[in-house]
């Protein structure tokens, strides 16, 4: 008999996250062990999916509708891998980070449920139910933000949360109206019913609307900033790589697989202008940031706008092999950032633990005390901006070339500014980093907090890069 | 009552629900404004019952209005020396005025669109196909109430989920409620209400629980009335509310997913499928379920109330079960 691995990657941390709420002395065991766990299972779906194709598992024996289905295809497999990886380094990280028992038995559970909700939204095709894995993910990511107990943080968290339940509630109206125009909840079975009328205008609005104000799109990007650099570093990691794209993800879908009877090839630029308004903005202030996780969080606003503004060209190009090839640019992209960026920010954990602060104008000396953190930004800031060989590389060529394609030169200019800022602020970093301090330290190295953020970063600079031979073909195929 | 009657009285429950969401947002202090929803709470509650939906209506009056209500009570008082501090009228302290003009008009804006939409758009022969098909599953489900049947069966892993939710919402309260303080003061009213109150909630949630099975009820509404005796244990001086302590409290508290993971996994390894019943054993596996669930969402909902676990000395040989 044939194990429908997908199920796993919901089961796994849901009894890991049981065994840690009622074991909390073991916690920590527990924690790694779901986490490489999960990790494995999303690896051997990634395998199923490309030996045998997409796989469906009726949760209940039920058929869809009546009840709910999870589905994979390449696509959700490929962000089960990104989940997967990114949450075991910052777990393998989170050893290190926390402590004292009080905050690892606060830490563990909820990391666990966080990573169930990733994968379950990831692989969900019933629109009730990605309203519950929001739900949990954002209530979740709340707590975990807020983890410190600092004043910045719960204030951060709490407009976080605040944010996070408008944006679902939102969601949700959405969903009710389309259950009341089409009578069904599955998210295949609508999408062959779907017409463009006003029910379904409106409800791609409210679902598109919720989902924007919780994935941070320029101008609803306010509440990020703080939330991000406030959390302990192994969550601003997650948050940042993973939670904020689970809203793209869900976006991506909705108009991709949901929505596209109703879509024109102009309604993309609702998506892409505040998306390259995203681009100017959030690298402006990434550059003028005082602080490293302030910066990595105002990166993540404008890294985000990429992939908005990759939507807007791909709404406006026909089926095809360009559009193909454009899509798995789309999808390198952010997986790229979703590598660097964890591993940005474990790094700047790093820093933040070992001087006391992380503003950047204390970096001085980095270079020579935290050589393999000062290596891991640099490999990072390589994928942010954009250069060879990472897959943000590939990626954005893409974006340039197909903006180019269809004469739309302003995207290019968009494109080019945010790219040359990017590199603005990285180099900003690095200058600090590598100026000599008076009297240089010996160098630490902590290997259990070092090489997960190393490997992370690595992953995003070369080896998306390098093996996107390989994988772009197979994204192509999606949709 | 005839038509007419129950039009009018329709409408009355109506202007009451409206009049009551814009007093709460208007009140002058908080807790004023907490009354007034419980109030609406209550009011939702029957507007529920009218719209035909008795299970939820026994929920938004068990959570919506009685805990909820509670828990606000609560952070009111937990509130160092701000209680009585005035709400400003405009209420929202982002953007003042114009900040409170531009929420009213795109709320209405949505509204608007939303009624357009449903007036304009609905299909009337699509809606309610889903009903159709549970209707004629239900047989299949091991239970005859058709929420029952849709929220333990058809789309139970949608209810695991949400127990997930609920373990978060502790999980992230209990890492913050470090320093509040968890002595109670005696309330008299209480203290004579226990008696009789407590052993009848703690009946009425069992009688839920087991009704559920074929009639509203369930195990979110009998958790809430499990909770409710907690309470009132709480305000009449037991500090931890009937709660357990230590590793008992936290395996209880994950009880209900644990239950229900047991399941899952039981027949997805049996070659069933996740969550896939064996027929013959719906209706037993299904109480079972709701047993547990009871239990973790009583629990849950009576520590998100007293902010942090009781602490292992404070145990009194009186306590009961929660």
């Amino acid at each position: 008999m044939e194990v429908d691995v997908l199920v796993l990657s919901v089961a796994l941390p849901l009894c890991g996250a049981l065994i840690a709420v009622a074991w909390p002395r073991r916690c920590e065991v527990v924690g790694m062990l779901t986490a490489f766990a999960v990790s494995v299972a999303a690896v051997l779906t990634l395998v199923q999916v490309l030996v045998v194709g997409a796989l469906q598992h009726e949760m209940g024996g039920w058929t869809p509708g009546l009840g709910i289905a999870l589905r994979v295809d390449i696509l959700s497999a490929v962000f089960l891998v990104l989940v997967g990886l990114v949450v075991l380094a910052s777990s393998v990280y989170a050893t290190g980070y926390f402590g004292q028992p009080r905050e690892k038995a606060h830490f563990w559970p909820m990391w666990l449920l966080l990573l169930a909700a990733l994968n379950a939204l990831v692989l969900s095709s019933d629109l009730f139910n990605v309203y519950v894995t929001l739900e949990l993910l954002g209530l979740t990511a709340v707590s975990l933000a807020a983890l410190s107990g600092q004043r910045a943080a719960i204030d951060a968290a709490l407009r976080y949360l605040l944010v996070g339940l408008l944006g679902s509630m939102v969601y949700l109206a959405g969903v009710a109206l389309l259950y009341l125009g089409y009578g069904t909840l599955d998210l295949p079975a609508i999408a062959t019913q779907i017409e463009s009328e006003p029910i379904a205008w409106l409800a791609l609005c409210l679902m598109t609307g919720g989902l924007l104000l919780k994935t941070a799109l320029f101008p609803l990007h306010f509440w990020l900033p703080p939330a991000h650099a406030n959390a302990p570093a192994p969550v601003s990691a997650v948050l940042s790589a993973l939670v904020v794209k689970a809203g793209f993800y869900l976006v991506m879908r909705l108009w991709i697989d949901l929505f596209p009877a109703l879509l024109t090839p102009s309604t993309g630029l609702l998506l892409g202008i505040p998306g390259a308004a995203a681009v100017l903005w959030g690298s402006w202030q990434a550059f003028k940031a005082e602080r490293l996780k302030l910066l990595a969080a105002y990166s993540t606003v404008a890294q985000l706008g990429y992939l908005f503004l990759g939507l807007a060209l791909l709404f406006q190009l026909a089926p095809g092999p360009t559009r193909d090839v454009l899509f798995g640019g789309i999808v390198l992209m952010a997986l790229t950032h979703g590598f660097a960026k964890a591993g940005l920010f474990l790094a700047a954990g790093m820093v933040q633990k070992r001087s006391g602060n992380d503003q950047i104008s204390n970096l001085g000396g980095m270079a020579q005390r935290m050589p393999v953190t000062t290596f891991t930004i640099a490999l990072a800031g390589v994928a942010l901006i954009g250069l060879p060989p990472s897959g943000a590389f590939l990626g954005k060529w893409q974006l340039l070339s197909s903006a180019l394609g269809l004469g739309q030169w302003l995207w290019v200019i968009v494109v080019a500014t945010g790219s040359m800022l990017a590199a603005a602020y990285v180099f900003r970093v690095l200058e600090r980093a590598f100026a000599g301090s008076s009297q240089p330290d010996a160098p630490v190295a902590i290997a259990r907090e070092e090489w997960p953020a190393l490997l992370l970063s690595a992953i995003a600079a070369v080896l998306l890069g390098v093996g996107s031979g390989w994988l772009w073909p197979l994204l192509g195929n999606d949709i | 009552m005839n038509t007419l009657s129950w039009s009018f009285l329709d409408i009355l429950l109506v202007i009451a629900l409206v009049l009551l969401a814009g007093a709460a947002l208007r009140a002058r202090s908080l807790r004023q404004s907490i009354i007034l929803f419980i109030a609406f709470g209550l009011v939702t509650a029957l507007v529920w019952a009218r719209l035909r939906a008795p299970d939820v209506a026994l929920a938004e009056a068990a959570i919506g209005a009685g805990l909820t209500g509670a828990l606000l009570l609560t952070a009111l008082r937990n509130r160092p020396s701000e209680e009585s501090r005035l709400v400003s009228n405009n209420g929202m302290r982002w953007g003042g005025r114009w900040g409170n003009v531009a929420i009213t008009v795109s709320v209405s804006l949505v509204a608007l669109g939303i009624g357009w939409a449903v007036l304009y758009g609905m299909n009337d022969t699509q809606s309610g196909r889903l009903a159709g098909q549970v209707g004629s599953a239900l047989e299949l489900s091991g239970v005859s109430n058709p929420v029952t049947a849709v929220l333990l069966n058809f789309r139970a892993y949608d209810t695991l989920l949400e127990l997930a939710v609920l373990l978060a919402a502790l999980l992230g309260i209990l890492s913050l409620g470090g320093g509040r303080a968890t002595h109670c003061t005696v309330d008299p009213i209480a203290t004579s209400l226990r008696g009789w109150l407590v052993p009848l909630l703690i009946l009425t949630a069992g009688y839920q629980l087991w009704v559920g099975a074929h009639a509203p009820g369930g195990a979110f509404q009998a958790g809430a009335l499990l909770a409710a005796a907690g309470v009132v244990q709480h305000l009449a001086g037991r500090a931890h509310a009937g709660l357990p302590v230590g590793a008992v409290l936290r395996v209880l508290m994950v009880s209900g997913i644990g239950i229900f993971m047991t399941m899952g996994l039981w027949t997805f390894l049996g070659g069933r499928g996740f969550l896939a019943y064996p027929q013959r054993w719906a209706g037993e596996l299904i109480l079972l379920i709701e047993l547990f669930a009871t239990l973790a969402i009583a629990v849950t909902l009576i520590l998100c109330y007293l902010g942090s676990e009781p602490e292992r000395r404070r145990i009194t040989p009186a306590g009961s079960k929660p």
